[in-house]
């Protein structure tokens, strides 16, 4: 086949199942038809696509045998031979299959491989052209009566994936018409000093040419162009869609869709690009550069003041334990933003420093850039920018800087309804100027629990409650704290009205598959008037609803408390653009902006005196052991550094047995120095000083 | 219907709304309704050529018309028109139409073109002329206005091109030029364009020049190579100019967009391949683009690097390494995440054999804390994998210094390990269980031809752990019980794998029986006890134990708080003595179920456990083992009870039956037979039933046996023994009569008054009981015949075969006055083997020989014991009907009637009541007076006749009114003596005569009884032998002949006392001679006289 991928159909179906949109390719449909008759073994496939009403149909009839329109992911014990959730693999919760006609399941009426993409109150499906074989590949899959495919041996979902870029492009296909129905389709924020920010490419376009246009795409309050972690923790499901969405703009979708792939065959799915076009077009005297080819991904050439502006963009994800036998993690996941705005089709280009310590693990780049001379600790980049604002690399770090807030939170139930708490937290501790925290809140999220009344003074800031949750604004926007630290604490208690077991229907229960056997018997066991925390925590997780496969864990299952924050003047990790060593070629002079905005993620206090979710990590008890596999680790990688996110608490025990370590690996020299222990000192109270004493290891060889 | 009514007549043009509507009605399906608008294609022309028609719609209707174009374009006139129209459209200047119109049009018209080709043959000038007006569009290069316009040709070319591979190649000089001149963005259309011709020439072996622009590119022909359908028309590539085209075609991808970069590599990956490229080349271009975080980028170098593998060898590290990192992207999508995994997943798998790197990268693999659920399950699966990889190389290279995947197993295992204490359905426990799977299976494919073997599995330090896990699991988190039972269910389900689920219910079997705590809780982990009970590859010891101490546990426990705990959870404990039963043979757990069961069914505080496990042991007992498993499984099948389910209560079977099982058959007396044991010696039956002339409700006084004590005593009459009516005037005789007593009478008295009141007075307590052996047995073949099984039973030895009966009730009812007689039940019977002798079953009421033979042994399995009790209220013949209801093996329930039992009066000849103060001893001395007391008594001038006899329990009285008879035997002493022994030895109480006691000495049947040699037989009878009986004296007369003789060889006297139930007595003096022996016979019963007749006779004289 000689097409990397081709759209057979799109339809989008609304939260009553109907189908309010729908396009087919009648050019590919043929192909499909011409190599199922090619095939003679399999001429009894699904052959036609299915109307509006029979694929709205199966899809219901879906959603109930897998529970969800996602469905299970996970063969469970109530999957049945044939669906999904049989083939035993979370992907299968994007990659569907209908049985048009339900009747008769068989594979004559398997519709494969349907992406399913929900977005808004909308679900999109995307159904790209494989090869006739795939689909039967993925009926004895979702057929086989088995136990479940064995990894690397049997023909299973991964080879045949990667056997099918189609599905791939049909996702970013999904992707793309999922942004234009719920109008996310806003470029990523690139921040100037002067003004709050820049808009996309119309504004450039419009900035130059001075033609009105369309109104410019809301921006969202806290603009993020990383899909993921948008969502709040503890929220429940990602199937659930969003309220407020607005209609379908149709026209909008048969613009997209009839220009970004007229044959099904997806050229460009930049949409802003495309409806630039569709209001601009072209007029005779935009003229092509006179030496180059104008790459297709940039149908316009910029005229006016020239400038560029990068803004660095970082998110924290944290988890602080403060255990001794869990060591926090904390990440840094980062990309930098650009906007240049200069005349013809010039290539910029600027070393990329600090990568080391950094600890930079992926960088990623724009389809634009050229990534040379990938040394240790500097990278070169070059690029040819594109119209607008983007985002030219992406990377993910430690915090060099140490955590912007860091100690511990402490609840205690010291009966059913009444938890007594304490947060003893150090914010920017050794964060120098120009760093700025513009505003720190800390919440206490109790999804599952009212609260009546909250008792207690923070040392700083202001709290309020509301209903299921309590928020301390340790500071405030207006009152940033720049260079300096401060420690606050927060003692109180908190009572929170009787709880009620919050019975789950037993529909759902039903449909996880596994029905636990409830004996009433030993509910009378369990009954004892003593305040028993262990036995409130299992009172109140006996209900606890499964979470999505899309959640990292059961928020729900967990006491924690959720830190947000905003600190700009400079990125954590390290990283960062020099504006001196910036180039363009062919020269021209252009200002150079640099800005940085440091946001939280997940930045989670967990409940030192409770439960919480942790992962493997190489444990300090049998050193030797692990720094035999660490060193397995480095030698094997000669040119690229891969480092575990546990190593920092590894890295104390290889500086002790420094002398060991490189006996073992003569052919390698490792220096260690001591960095950060300066910056972030233990707590006092809490004994954690091995553990935080973190130690940064360069590697020369 | 609202549509119908807004339809218009075809000549009118349809509003906005209508159209829409009609989009619609297609979309979903039903074009019938708009059938009625004949030209419908002329109707959409038209609109679409209008000048005041919106272009919104307009776009709307050139989509429609591509999507539904079949339904449209019927004739190739239609066609013919469309292209005309677009030539219209795309000739008109751009202010009178809007280019997006103008694209979408050239797009609408080249799809419909293609897709009419399917049905009918395209005439070519309409294709020609379509090929030529897109070429004039895009022969404008660089041009500033339609550049876009151009791109959209190009892609309708494109798409023609792809359509009849070859359609371009006579232009592809001209292409080419169009392609290095064009500097808009449209130049990756005219680039793809070039790309595919080559692509096409290629692969069909064109011999075309690509540098020759002599052909004119209008007017526009397709060349013959189009219409050849064989692709090597030429065999001779231009391979210099082709690769002077490739090369031009390397230096632009970076113009490209991601989509447009799948699309160039996809066709250029041929080229490339066929012209012998340098895959290095490509590898210089396009290798960069893996680091891009465009998915589809990346996903085209792992095709090209698939394509050419040797070309990229070393390069798996890096190429494993980006995927991982793609996958810890944590800005990207979770699909493109999951996806990245997959890839890593496959791609190993295609190389398998160099994934040394990934195995190093393996703690890198480690989900991370914020990683969604999805991810970390596949994670989890890439651990699996590196652990399989690395068992697979030290099987090789047989060195350890790889990673222990133990230690991978455990430590991925930690991101999930919450499920330990969240409720068992949370997400968490299903990761954890889908990887506890793809862990355990490990390289274990379900290929036939999978080399791994069992042992390897089984040795596996994973299997270990992971059955040290589960075990662990089920001991600290009880709730988690049912989702080990599911995983391990899944494994048992598998064909492959099912070994793997057994050798784990081995284990638990081992290793978690002797750690549970014995005590309430123990029951959650019954589903797993299921599982092993189930399991023939354990032996049930172990788990007969731990339930055997279970249900000691219950019943120490017990208390008034425990009730319905003890009910449901020892009710939960005999399922599992079900299943096993099910699935064990009953040998292997006879021993130590019985024992359970019996300890159950006497001590356990519950009465329906108790009656169940009762069932239960009688089942284990009586019914051979497949017959035993067929039953209980047939209860799963009929009821849809699975064993496992029994929450409430297993014994459920009460609830209510296909009615069609429901039958009855008339004729189930020819197979099933309910036969006496002991053969009755009157052959022919006869009853005396006078109840019957009795006209009055109440029974003739003097047939009731007792009466109550307060309607006192009344008179006998002895000598009018005919007369059956009662004299109303004496019932209500008040006062006692005045008697006159002697010494001797009174010693009657006493002794009777004694005697009788240890006669139960059935009225108010159980009477006196008659029991009747019999036996059941049915014919196989007759049976199967009736049940309408084809089954021939073929052999005695397969008793497998042999059909069999269940839960076999027999209920009795009789005309007789035998009380109410209690139903018996037979658990489990099996059919006789069908070469038995007919002959011998059919003789139900003939006297079978007491000595059955050789085989009455073997007989036995097929023959049912069966005991009629019987409570006469008066003692006489009679027969007992038999209603039978029963199970056959495929639950089909049987009942009917069964030939009826024949009860003879021998059956109530009991031995005399012997009150409990006389002593084992004595009881000769006592039975001898008591005959004698009673002979008295029953005398014809016996002065008790007025007496009345209180019976035991003080309310009833009875009265003796005695009457007698004689009976000459023509018989030899001899064969009497035998006769009598072998039938009335039991009742013999007393015995004269100095050679009728040798006689009996020597038979040393007849014992414990006064043997009276001295007195002289004779005179000791003639004393008694005074009464006024004509017949006797008649008798005297008629056998004065022989009188003399007799006497002369008068042997002796046999005194035999019978008792009839309820409190009737029969007395025989037998004065046996030599010849004859004369038989004086008294009763207090008349009727029964009718009967003794022929019972004598019987007896002595057959």
């Amino acid at each position: 086949m000689s097409s990397g991928c081709s759209i057979r159909a799109i339809w989008i179906l609304n939260n009553l199942d109907a189908v309010v949109f729908s396009r087919k390719f009648p050019v590919v449909e043929k192909r499909w038809r011409a190599a199922c008759n090619a095939d003679n073994d399999i001429d009894q496939l699904f052959a036609s696509l299915p109307t509006h009403s029979d694929l709205a149909d199966a899809f219901l009839d879906r959603k109930h045998r897998e529970g969800s329109a996602r469905g299970f992911g996970i063969r469970k014990s109530n999957s049945t031979l044939g669906s999904d959730s049989w083939v035993d693999d979370p992907i299968t919760r994007h990659i569907v299959g209908l049985f048009i006609n339900k009747e008769e399941e068989d594979i004559k009426n398997l519709l494969w491989p349907l992406i399913l993409h929900t977005k808004g109150l909308y679900s999109i499906l995307v159904l790209p052209l494989v090869e006739p074989r795939h689909l039967v590949a993925y009926a004895r899959l979702c057929k086989r009566s088995d136990c479940g495919t064995a990894l690397g041996m049997d023909d299973g979902l991964s080879s045949l994936l990667l056997d099918l870029p189609s599905v791939t492009g049909a996702f970013m296909v999904a992707h793309a018409i999922g942004d234009i129905i719920t109008g996310d389709t806003v470029e990523p924020e690139v921040i100037v000093s002067a003004a709050p920010s820049v808009g996309g490419l119309f504004d450039s376009l419009t900035g130059s040419i001075g033609i009105s246009s369309r109104a410019k795409p809301v921006n969202p309050p806290v603009a993020s162009s990383s899909p993921s972690s948008t969502a709040v923790p503890g929220s429940v499901t990602a199937d659930a869609p969003k309220i407020g969405s607005r209609p379908l703009d149709k026209d909008a979708l048969r613009t997209f869709i009839s220009s970004s792939m007229p044959f099904g065959t997806p050229l460009d799915l930049n949409y802003s690009n495309i409806f630039t076009i569709k209001a601009n077009g072209f007029s005779a005297t935009d003229l092509p550069p006179p030496d180059q080819k104008q790459p297709a991904w940039k149908p316009y050439l910029y005229k006016g003041k020239q400038r560029i502006m990068f803004t660095i963009h970082e998110t924290i994800h944290a988890a602080l334990y403060d255990r001794d036998e869990i060591p926090d993690t904390i990440s840094v996941s980062g990309q930098i933003n650009c906007r240049a705005e200069l005349e013809g089709l010039p290539d910029v280009s600027f070393p990329l420093a600090g990568l080391n310590a950094a600890n930079l693990e992926v960088l990623s780049y724009h389809p634009c850039a050229q990534v040379s001379d990938q040394g240790l600790d500097k990278q070169g980049v070059m690029f040819s920018p594109p119209l607008g604002n983007f985002v030219l690399m992406r990377y993910q770090a430690t915090c060099a800087l140490g955590p912007p807030i860091n100690g511990f939170y402490q609840l205690s139930m010291v009966s059913e309804d009444k938890g007594a708490f304490l947060f003893k937290l150090h914010l920017m501790e050794g964060y120098k100027s120009p760093l700025n925290m513009e505003f720190c809140t800390v919440t206490m999220p109790f999804p599952r629990r009212r609260i009546l009344s909250l008792d207690g003074t923070p040392s700083v800031g202001t709290v309020s409650t509301s209903e299921h949750s309590v928020e301390w604004k340790i500071v405030t926007s207006g009152r940033g704290l720049t260079g300096r630290s401060i420690e606050v604490t927060f003692p109180g208690t908190v009572k929170f009205a009787p709880w009620q077991n919050q019975r789950l229907s037993s529909s759902s229960r039903s449909s996880f598959g596994i029905n636990a056997d409830e004996d009433s018997d030993n509910e009378a066991e369990n009954a004892s008037n003593m305040v028993n925390e262990e036995h409130l925590m299992e009172k109140m997780n006996k209900d606890l609803p499964p979470v999505d496969l899309e959640e990292p864990f059961c928020w729900q299952a967990y006491n924690y408390a959720k830190v947000s924050f905003k600190v700009v003047g400079a990125s954590v990790s390290g990283i960062a653009v020099d504006p001196k060593s910036v180039s363009i070629y062919p020269a021209v002079k252009a200002p150079i902006e640099f800005s940085t905005q440091v946001t939280s993620g997940d930045y989670i206090l967990w409940n030192t005196l409770g439960k919480c979710p942790h992962v493997a990590t190489i444990k300090r008890s049998n050193r030797e052991d692990n720094a035999d596999e660490f060193f397995n680790l480095i030698s094997a990688d000669e040119d690229l550094f891969i480092i575990h996110p546990s190593i920092r608490s590894l890295s104390t025990s290889l500086g002790t047995e420094k002398n060991k370590a490189v006996k073992k690996n003569e052919n390698t020299f490792y220096t260690f120095h001591p960095l950060i222990s300066s910056i972030s000192p233990p707590i006092k109270g809490s004994n954690k000083i091995d553990q935080n004493t973190s130690l940064f290891i360069s590697l020369t060889t | 219907m609202a549509e119908k009514a807004a339809a218009p007549p075809p000549s009118k043009p349809l509003t906005t709304q209508e159209w829409e509507t009609l989009i619609e009605d297609f979309q979903n399906g039903v074009h019938h309704k708009w059938n009625s608008l004949d030209p419908l294609f002329d109707l959409l022309l038209s609109s679409l050529l209008r000048k005041d028609f919106p272009l919104f719609l307009k776009l709307q209707l050139l989509v429609f018309l591509d999507e539904f174009s079949l339904s449209f374009f019927t004739s190739h006139h239609h066609l013919l028109r469309l292209v005309d129209a677009l030539k219209a459209v795309v000739h008109a200047p751009l202010d009178v139409v809007a280019s997006t119109y103008k694209d979408q049009f050239m797009v609408s018209a080249s799809s419909i073109l293609i897709c009419a080709s399917e049905k009918k043959v395209i005439d070519p000038q309409t294709e020609n002329n379509l090929v030529e007006l897109l070429l004039t569009v895009i022969n404008r290069p660089n041009f500033g206005s339609d550049r876009h316009t151009r791109g959209v040709a190009c892609e309708c070319l494109r798409e023609l091109e792809r359509w009849k591979p070859g359609l371009l190649s006579d232009v592809v000089g001209h292409l080419w030029s169009l392609c290095q001149n064009e500097r808009t963005h449209a130049s990756q259309c005219y680039l793809l364009l070039f790309t595919s011709v080559i692509h096409n020439i290629i692969v069909r072996k064109l011999s075309v020049s690509i540098l020759n622009t002599s052909v004119p590119m209008v007017p526009f022909n397709a060349p013959n190579c189009v219409m050849d359908s064989g692709s090597g028309s030429g065999s001779d590539l231009n391979v210099k100019e082709l690769r002077r085209a490739l090369a031009f075609l390397l230096e632009w991808p970076q113009l490209m967009t991601p989509c447009g970069m799948m699309e160039f590599v996809y066709m250029i990956i041929p080229v490339a391949m066929a012209l012998e490229l340098q895959p290095s080349m490509l590898k210089v271009q396009l290798f960069g683009m893996i680091h891009s975080f465009d998915p589809v980028l990346c996903h085209v170098v792992l095709v090209m690097y698939l394509r050419f593998l040797e070309a990229f060898d070393g390069q798996e590290g890096q190429v494993s390494r980006r995927l991982l990192l793609i996958s810890r992207e944590s800005h990207n999508y979770l699909v493109f995440r999951l996806l990245a995994i997959h890839w890593l997943l496959g791609f190993n798998e295609l190389i398998f054999e160099k994934t040394k790197p990934t195995i190093e990268l393996c703690s890198a693999f480690y989900p991370a804390l914020f990683d969604p659920l999805a991810l970390k399950a596949l994670k989890l699966d890439l651990l699996a994998f590196s652990s399989v990889c690395a068992h697979v190389l030290r099987l090789k290279s047989g060195s350890d210094e790889l990673i222990d995947p133990v230690k991978l197993f455990e430590n991925g295992l930690v991101c999930v390990s919450s499920f330990k204490w969240l409720p068992p359905m949370c997400t968490e426990t299903a990761v954890a269980f889908r990887t506890f799977h793809k862990f355990l299976i490990g390289s274990s494919s379900h290929s036939d031809n999978d080399p791994s073997t069992t042992r390897n599995l089984l040795d596996s330090a994973i299997f270990r752990t992971l059955q040290d896990l589960l075990v662990n699991m089920m001991l600290e988190s009880r709730r988690l019980v049912p989702v080990v039972v599911a995983f391990v269910d899944r494994l048992l389900s598998c064909q492959k794998h099912s070994w793997l689920g057994e050798c784990l219910l081995q284990k638990f079997d081992a290793h978690l029986l002797p750690k549970v705590k014995m005590d309430y809780n123990l029951v959650y982990c019954f589903p797993i006890f299921d599982r092993i009970a189930e399991n023939q590859t354990i032996p049930p010891r172990g788990l007969l134990e731990l339930l055997t101490n279970f249900m000691i546990f219950l019943v120490e426990k017990h208390g008034p708080d425990t009730g319905m705990k003890s009910w449901s959870q020892g009710s939960r404990a005999l399922g599992i003595c079900r299943t096993m039963l099910m699935h064990h043979h009953s040998s292997r757990l006879f021993l130590r179920l019985s024992r359970l069961l019996s300890f159950t069914c006497l001590y356990f505080p519950d009465l329906e456990i108790r009656d169940n496990s009762r069932i239960y042991l009688r089942m284990l007992v009586c019914i051979p083992g497949k017959k035993l498993r067929d039953i209980l499984s047939l209860g799963n099948m009929i009821l849809g009870i699975s064993p496992s389910s029994h929450s409430t209560s297993f014994f459920s079977v009460q609830s209510p039956r296909p009615s069609k099982n429901f039958k009855s058959f008339k004729n189930l007396s020819s197979c099933i037979h309910l036969e006496r044991l002991g053969p009755l010696l009157v052959k022919q039956f006869w009853s005396l039933s006078l109840s019957n002339l009795v006209v009055s409700n109440t029974k003739p006084a003097y047939l009731e046996s007792i009466r109550d004590l307060k309607a006192t005593v009344e008179e006998k009459d002895f000598s009018d023994s005919s007369n059956t009516e009662i004299i109303p005037g004496r019932i209500n005789q008040p006062q006692e009569p005045l008697r006159v007593m002697d010494s001797k009478v009174a010693e009657i008295l006493n002794t009777l008054r004694k005697y009788f009141s240890c006669i139960p007075d059935f009225r108010y307590m159980p009477g006196l009981k008659v029991r009747i052996s019999c036996s059941l047995r049915f014919e196989s073949n007759t049976f199967n015949r009736m049940l309408g099984l084809d089954k021939t039973v073929t052999s005695l030895e397969e008793i497998d075969a042999l059909p069999a009966i269940y839960a076999t009730v027999l209920k009795f009812s009789s005309s007789a006055p035998y009380g109410s007689i209690p139903s018996y039940c037979i658990p489990f019977l099996l059919g006789e083997p069908y070469n038995k002798d007919p002959a011998s079953q059919n003789v139900s009421l003939s006297i079978v020989p007491v000595g059955v033979g050789n085989d009455s042994r073997e007989e036995e399995k097929y023959r049912a014991a069966v005991v009629i009790d019987l409570e006469p209220r008066e003692p006489t013949p009679g027969i007992v009907d038999v209603h039978i209801e029963t199970n056959a093996v495929n639950g089909q329930i049987i009942q009917g009637q069964l030939q009826g039992v024949t009860v003879g009066i021998e059956d109530m000849f009991l031995k005399a009541i012997v009150p409990s103060d006389i002593s084992e001893d004595e009881t000769p001395r006592y039975n001898f007076d008591l005959f004698n007391t009673l002979w008295e008594a029953c005398g014809s001038s016996s002065s008790t006749g007025r007496e009345t006899f209180q019976l035991k329990g003080g309310k009833g009285i009875a009265a003796i009114s005695g009457t007698q008879s004689v009976k000459l035997l023509d018989v030899p002493a001899t064969s009497l003596i035998q006769a009598t022994e072998r039938h009335l030895a039991r009742f013999v109480v007393g015995v004269s005569g100095e050679p009728l006691i040798d006689a009996v000495w020597q038979g040393g049947i007849i014992q414990n009884i006064i043997l009276e040699d001295a007195s002289p037989v004779a005179t000791s009878v003639t004393n008694h032998d005074t009464g006024p009986l004509r017949l006797t004296y008649n008798d005297e007369e008629c056998e004065n002949g022989a009188i003399s003789n007799s006497r002369k060889r008068n042997l002796g006297c046999f005194l035999v006392l019978i008792f009839l139930p309820p409190r009737f007595h029969l007395l025989f003096q037998m004065e046996v001679g030599d010849v004859s022996t004369l038989v004086r016979i008294r009763t207090d019963h008349w009727p029964s006289l009718a009967y003794i007749d022929d019972y004598l006779e019987a007896l002595y004289l057959s």
